[in-house]
């Protein structure tokens, strides 16, 4: 609680700040607000907080996680995007102020307890990044994007406040503690009810059938944005549809796990078979993100949040490397990707970088991406071994995709330039790529 | 510890050594880890196991993460160790060996390579088994030929395909002993039902055909090895395949042992279609490089076809047949690349005579030549012969076909000496061997000779883990 508090409070001083027009003075105190949030909700628990009575918001060890995910995601996201947004002046207080809103949102997603602050988290969460798509006012497909985020976002928020609705009328209540023992699995209406919900929540997540605008929307939004929407969405999101399809609605598991298995699989192949045709990165990306989400969803059948929060960890570091080596090669139009050739050979260090991002999505070892599709797959065999197999296959066409980007990025016969990349970036690249090689021996702490 | 360690710490130092001399001193550190797995060796006890790593925390999903080694661990390990110094030694005087990632990578490969063989735990295994697959991949694209992205897409697909399905494998048997730990897994592999386990060793066996490669799934071969660069093929021939032939014989029978017999015969004939087709089609090949691939087809076809009949006497002479394809293969594809770099082609046609020009190179591509057709007192006489004696055993058609090895081998390999080497010089000028190669030549004829005389020390020396490994089969879990 206090944490969010924090961001908030940074958010409207970046607000202001930024309107000053001072950037450096907007990216140290952002990032000072935020790292003292990172350092409150690291403590989480273990102070008496202000709002010690206040049960709409908890964090237990698990959504604790998340939260210090989501936190850390919105810290690097901010580093990588200063350089963006130095040079889009104007814009500098929109973004700042409307980027941690919808932290804030995401936040309040993860810990929430109820319908009430599960919707109002949702709604954090979107609106200002309906804005934030579009905020590229001049530019025609952020326009585009803006305008199609918002209006299909905006209907799934409406079936999603539906299915509440429905659910709340079936059971009389609005806590999750309550729904997991009153929920009734004979009831149609609660049925209905839980099945609006998972289709808003598949929406939120990009995940098949309601994926269609991740890629235009990614494609659209400037590349902060983009991070952003790949990766703390994506884990508000995940962490949500996972603690109530998981936990809080188990009674209706059979009733749901049919539409687990077409959505997870829809996702698995969807994701993967369209990205291979793609000749722009950010589209590539998103494609790439919808397998992934698949991959998530596998913690569906197993409700295991540990799983869950590996493999985001390591989804999240390496999407928001990629995304970060696009930016840094914005000047040279890299959102084609022919223009992308001979980029790792003449630049060492994007080039490592983005083989280990690549490999870890790959799921190679020794990379965080292999141990965590490892975990989800031994706690998937049991149930649904058939899951197992196709998770496989995918991997297979995954790891095509990844490995011919990489042959055409490391190709040595080009004319592709050197870049001078912002010292920023390359903390921010470091960080990633630390995480990525690092981060899986937290599994043998779990 | 220091075998996978030091390595990678080496791999990581030699970006900071200056290009002029990453050379020496990644052959001086080559020596150094040679010279301390010969420390261990002093200090092994042949009957014994060596633990490395043994975690005494209880680790999550039933991974135990254990490291150590057993005799026959252990050789294979003596035999990575020993191969990187005379690959390093074979590029010496090439450009790329003052390559700062090259060296690294070298090194990195070493890391898995040495992890393959120590690790005593199912994931551990297919973990390294990964990580090899990344720093040969960059050495083949980064120093082969250019514009060999599709060779190498296909490559590293199919690899990956079969890597997949081990890794199934071994999911599933570890979700049912719920530990990855060996002797566990082989415990279990000896009492799971017969079905589940036949499909587990076929999971297996995809990774290992792929890698070997057995005769349906080579087609990636030939192609790759032709653009390679030289250490690239080194490695892949004389390492990388071995890390298949070994997981044979330590992770697949064992673990899917009472599914074994409904595969044997399977493996066996594609085993020896191999031995038959590689051979045919090598004797028509007139690209050298594509020659010996082909040659590399059918040697290891015979190694693979003996190993499933299992019995000790059959893994024990594997090994010493193994050790000699590394061999081998190190001696040709040493000669094929010092006659296409020197000659600027591979075509057997273009070339004649160059024993005339160069004689000590003729000199010892001949050795390499009678070492690669088994002549006697060389290590593959001795192998060969007691491998299609067992195969012969089994079943009197398998024997025959094993035996057509010995005939075809000695035409093709012939045939590409002939052609190379004799005749009239149709070069001004060969140069002849520098000091290296002509040292790499030495070392290798010792070792096969050696090898030819004294087989029995091998023998004796990977017999009792061969012995440990059948009881853990046959175990009674009571």
């Amino acid at each position: 609680m206090d944490a969010l508090i924090i961001i908030f409070i940074t958010a409207l001083i970046g607000l202001f700040v930024g309107m000053m027009k001072k950037p450096n003075l907007t990216l140290v105190i952002s990032v000072l607000g935020l790292s003292v949030a990172f350092v409150v909700m690291s403590y989480y628990g273990k102070y008496s907080s202000l709002f010690n009575n206040f049960d709409g918001l908890k964090f237990d060890t698990y959504h604790w996680l998340f939260a210090e995910l989501v936190i850390g995601l919105s810290l690097l996201i901010t580093i990588s995007g200063f350089q963006y947004f130095k040079n889009e002046i104007e814009h500098t207080a929109d973004y700042y102020g409307l980027l941690y809103f919808s932290v804030c949102g995401a936040l309040v997603l993860i810990g929430s307890t109820n319908f009430f602050m599960f919707f109002l988290g949702v709604e954090i969460l979107s609106i200002p990044v309906y804005v934030l798509v579009g905020i590229k006012k001049s530019n025609l497909l952020s326009s585009e994007a803006s305008i199609k985020y918002f209006f299909t976002g905006s209907f799934a928020t409406a079936i999603l406040l539906f299915g509440i609705a429905l659910v709340y009328g079936a059971t009389g209540t609005f806590d999750f503690s309550e729904l997991q023992t009153l929920f009734d699995a004979n009831s149609p209406m609660a049925i209905v009810g839980i099945l609006f919900i998972f289709a808003a929540l598949l929406f939120k997540i990009g995940a098949v059938p309601f994926h269609f605008w991740s890629p235009d929307v990614y494609e659209g939004s400037p590349n902060p944005v983009t991070a952003h929407m790949g990766t703390v969405v994506k884990v508000a999101g995940l962490t949500s549809i996972v603690t109530l399809f998981g936990h809080t609605f188990s009674a209706a598991t059979d009733i749901v796990v049919p539409l687990f298995y077409v959505t997870t699989i829809g996702s698995l192949f969807m994701g993967y078979l369209s990205a291979l045709k793609q000749t722009n990165f950010r589209r590539l990306i998103a494609y790439s993100g919808i397998s992934n989400t698949g991959f998530a969803m596998l913690t569906l059948f197993s409700g295991n949040f540990i799983s869950l929060w590996i493999f985001l960890l390591g989804y999240t570091a390496a999407t928001l490397g990629l995304l970060t080596i696009s930016q840094v090669l914005e000047k040279s139009n890299s959102d084609e990707i022919v223009n992308w050739k001979g980029i790792g050979y003449k630049n060492p260090f994007l080039g490592v970088v983005l083989l280990v991002f690549f490999l870890s999505l790959a799921g190679i070892p020794p990379l965080t991406g292999f141990f965590a599709k490892m975990i989800l797959l031994i706690n998937t065999y049991e149930n649904h071994p058939i899951m197992v197999y196709l998770t496989l296959i995918t991997s297979i066409i995954g790891a095509f995709l990844y490995i011919r980007f990489i042959l055409n990025a490391f190709a040595k016969e080009s004319n592709a330039e050197q870049i001078r990349i912002h010292p920023l970036n390359i903390f921010v690249l470091s960080v990633c790529t630390l995480v990525v090689f690092f981060s899986w021996i937290i599994i043998l702490y779990v | 510890m220091e075998l996978l360690i030091l390595p990678l710490v080496i791999a990581l130092l030699s970006y900071l050594i200056p290009a002029k001399g990453v050379k020496y001193f990644g052959l001086v550190a080559s020596l150094v880890i040679l010279a301390l797995t010969i420390g261990h060796l002093l200090q092994f006890n042949v009957e014994s196991y060596v633990a490395i790593l043994n975690p005494k925390k209880e680790l999550p999903f039933g991974l135990t993460f254990k490291l150590g080694y057993d005799s026959l661990s252990f050789i294979l390990v003596l035999l990575v160790n020993s191969v990187i110094p005379l690959i390093l030694l074979s590029n010496f005087n090439k450009e790329l060996a003052s390559n700062k990632s090259f060296t690294a990578l070298v090194f990195f490969m070493q890391v898995g390579l040495n992890g393959v063989f120590l690790a005593q735990d199912g994931m551990l295994f297919y973990i390294f088994w990964e990580i090899t697959l990344i720093p040969i991949f960059l050495i083949l694209y980064w120093f082969g030929q250019q514009n060999n992205n599709k060779v190498l897409l296909k490559f590293f697909i199919y690899t990956l395909l079969g890597s997949l399905a081990m890794l199934l494998s071994i999911v599933v048997i570890g979700i049912t002993a719920r530990s990855y730990d060996y002797e566990t897994l082989a415990i279990f592999g000896a009492i799971i039902p017969a079905k589940t386990a036949c499909w587990i060793s076929c999971g297996f066996l995809l990774a290992f055909a792929i890698k070997i490669p057995l005769f349906p799934f080579h087609t990636w071969q030939p192609s790759t090895y032709t653009t390679a660069p030289m250490a690239g093929t080194m490695l892949l021939s004389a390492l990388m395949l071995k890390m298949a032939l070994y997981g044979m014989i330590k992770w697949m029978i064992p673990l899917g042992f009472t599914g074994i017999e409904s595969i044997k015969w399977l493996v066996i004939s594609l085993g020896l279609i191999g031995v038959v087709y590689g051979a045919v089609i090598a004797i028509k090949q007139n690209d050298i490089k594509t020659l010996f691939a082909y040659a590399s087809i059918s040697h290891v076809g015979l190694i693979a076809a003996a190993i499933m009949i299992y019995s000790t006497t059959v893994l024990e002479v594997a090994i010493i047949q193994m050790i000699n394809h590394s061999i081998v293969a190190i001696g040709l594809f040493l000669a094929a690349d010092i006659l296409e770099s020197r000659t600027n082609t591979r075509d057997l046609y273009a070339l004649g005579g160059i024993a005339k020009l160069a004689p000590n190179f003729g000199f010892w591509f001949a050795t390499i030549t009678f070492v690669s057709i088994s002549v006697p007192f060389t290590a593959g006489f001795f192998g060969e012969f007691l491998l299609i004696k067992e195969l012969f055993e089994a079943h009197w058609f398998a024997g025959f076909s094993a035996a057509t090895t010995l005939v075809f081998g000695a035409v093709y390999m012939l045939r590409a000496y002939q052609l190379s080497m004799f005749g009239a010089p149709k070069l001004a000028t060969f140069e002849d061997l520098k000091w290296n190669e002509i040292l790499v030549f030495a070392v290798l004829l010792t070792a096969a000779i050696l090898l030819g005389l004294f087989p029995q020390f091998v023998i004796d020396f990977v017999k009792p883990s061969i012995i440990k490994i059948q009881e853990l089969t046959t175990y009674d879990l009571k």
